[in-house]
């Protein structure tokens, strides 16, 4: 392991922090709609994580294969969805604008640390 | 003949071929991921105007006078259409390699990347007729013309996204003319 205890806790903390703009942005109005954000980031590496699998390993000289690629649009579509949703709810006067800035940012801090919990320990085999 | 011989391929369309596209080595996942935030911010575009004709409050009190129907969403449908037989296209069969098959399937397969384009420019050209002839020709407010330029954006965004996943998706082979439709 090169990366050792600070960073995880570091990023629990940076994990923790975004979950709790999260849950504000939704309880500081009342309206509870904004907790779909947090969803969506914890679902966004999911295909990722996936169709890496699916790229198959003993083709490895094949290049690129079809389902990785697929893996990575839905990836990228699900992060913009995260955060488009807020500022279209915020948009058509459904949740505030507060509310909106609060839930993209708790949003960009969950699935940074996602990513950087993801890049820090990675195995030894290379996981895309 | 100004080519050198082996340079050129009898079955070549145009005289100049495309560049080859090199992104480098992470070429092909940045232009795919960044096709897909086109695709998600296209849609999410078309759907921000849906929400905000569901919702729309004039402040003079009236009902509001246009709302985003049906008529809206046939370019978005017709883009969304071309975007996937596109994307279903083997693209080793453009190319033009007969080593495998025989040349009436690359015949096939430019006749059906043919198709996928002519329904997305299709769209492309729906959407601004649609923003036209029901938003700017009619005296609507500043507020309803969104609903347009809205529809015009989600196609053009498509329509970029497609060919930034073309691009990225050929640029690892050699390629040198894989769009001479």
């Amino acid at each position: 392991m090169s990366a050792g205890l600070k960073t995880v806790i570091l990023l629990s903390f940076v994990l923790a922090v975004g979950f709790l703009l999260i849950i504000l942005s939704c309880a500081l109005w009342q309206n509870w709609l904004p907790l779909l954000v947090a969803l969506i980031f914890v679902l966004a590496p999911l295909p990722n994580a996936l169709f890496a699998h699916c790229g198959g390993d003993d083709f490895a000289s094949y290049e690129n294969p079809g389902t990785v690629d697929l893996g990575r649009f839905i990836t990228s579509m699900i992060v913009v969805t995260g955060f488009a949703l807020p500022i279209v709810l915020a948009h058509s006067g459904v949740i505030y604008t507060g509310a909106c800035v609060m839930s993209i940012i708790g949003g960009g801090l969950v699935y940074g640390t996602i990513l950087a919990y993801s890049a820090a320990f990675r195995q030894e085999e290379e996981f895309e | 003949m100004s080519l050198p011989p082996s340079n050129y391929d009898p079955r070549r369309v145009c005289i100049n071929p495309f560049p080859k596209v090199d992104l480098g080595k992470h070429g092909r996942t940045v232009g795919i991921y960044v096709a897909g935030a086109l695709f998600s911010i296209a849609n999410w575009i078309f759907i921000d105007a849906a929400i905000l004709s569901a919702h729309a409050k004039v402040p003079w009190g009236d009902d509001p006078p246009v709302h985003v129907t049906f008529v809206d969403w046939v370019p978005g449908i017709c883009s969304l259409l071309g975007y996937l037989i596109i994307c279903m296209i083997d693209k080793d069969r453009i190319r033009g390699d007969d080593t495998f098959g025989d040349s009436r399937a690359v015949w096939r397969a430019r006749l059906v990347l043919f198709v996928g384009f002519a329904l997305m420019a299709g769209g492309l050209a729906g959407s601004v007729t649609v923003m036209v002839l029901k938003y700017v020709l009619s005296d609507y407010a500043e507020m309803f013309k969104y609903y347009g330029y809205a529809n015009v954006s989600q196609n053009a965004c498509l329509m970029i996204s497609v060919i930034v996943l073309w691009m990225a998706q050929s640029s690892t082979g050699e390629y040198e003319y894989n769009l001479t439709v």
